[in-house]
């Protein structure tokens, strides 16, 4: 399956293309893959963030479906 | 004059730093009735240099303060105090039945806490978040991003406390503005991108 995914700020350098930038990139995944799944395949470091779905708030353990629209958002401290 | 159609309104205000206490400031003086103002910590001299407090209320607890503070502006707004630790567990619990919800905390741990916890439990009340508002940056570069349905981020994304930046009156105070703006947008039902 299809799966569009935008990663944001410190995040966007870890697009398997390396070449940054927040526009969402079209992956292959396996079906019943999960985010967790991508954010391993990513090497995502651990650290806190968000995570949405076509534009709800997602868990990591939630299977993606065709088509979807994963985001991930890592928030900065400071206030 | 406040707006009179924000006074039937409650914002939910999670943190009173250098965010949430210059938010506060704004949504008072822009006329939302009531708010609830949460931080377990207490005013330092530090603080000063970009939080509205002063500094005969060093050592005072910030919800208190404040809560001196908003009065003086408006005599008739309705505060409700939690000067308690938010947790992913009593979170929802504190916040229910606000309208809108400011995050203002300082830690990005608290903040992906406060941000999962609030879109998981409370997904129909928008949430007004901050990320990337230390340092000498440009103003500019400080915007308001509806990054989902009910999820409004002020802020540049990437200017971490941690690399360094200092945080500055002018830069937090841009991105609290910015952040009270919008919420005063939410509302009144002006349509966001």
């Amino acid at each position: 399956m299809r799966v569009d995914v935008a990663l944001f700020a410190h995040l966007t350098p870890f697009q398997p293309d390396g070449e940054g930038g927040r526009h969402a990139r079209t992956f292959d995944l396996a079906e019943g893959a999960t985010i967790a799944d991508v954010i391993v395949a990513l090497e995502l470091p651990d650290e806190p963030r968000v995570i949405f779905v076509n534009s709800r708030h997602a868990a990591e353990e939630q299977a993606l479906s065709e088509g979807d629209r994963l985001a991930i958002f890592p928030p900065v401290a400071g206030g | 004059m406040p707006d009179p159609r924000l006074h039937i309104y409650t914002a939910a205000v999670i943190g009173c730093g250098g965010l949430g206490s210059n938010v506060a400031e704004m949504l008072v003086r822009s006329g939302v009735g009531r708010l609830t103002l949460i931080d377990f910590d207490t005013v330092e001299e530090s603080n000063l240099n970009r939080q509205f407090f002063f500094r005969d209320q060093v050592g005072m607890r910030k919800v208190v303060a404040l809560s001196e503070n908003l009065q003086r502006i408006r005599s008739d707004v309705r505060l409700d105090l939690v000067a308690e630790p938010v947790t992913a567990e009593s979170l929802a619990g504190i916040v229910r039945g606000a309208d809108v919800i400011v995050e203002a905390v300082d830690e990005a741990e608290a903040k992906a806490m406060i941000l999962n916890t609030c879109m998981t439990e409370l997904p129909d009340v928008p949430l007004v978040a901050a990320s990337g508002v230390a340092g000498y940056g440009s103003t500019n570069a400080i915007v308001t991003e509806r990054m989902a349905e009910n999820l409004y981020v002020v802020g540049d994304l990437t200017s971490d406390i941690r690399e360094g930046h200092p945080l500055t009156a002018s830069r937090v105070m841009t991105a609290a503005a910015a952040q009270a703006h919008i919420v005063v947008r939410v509302l009144l039902g002006y349509p966001e991108p």
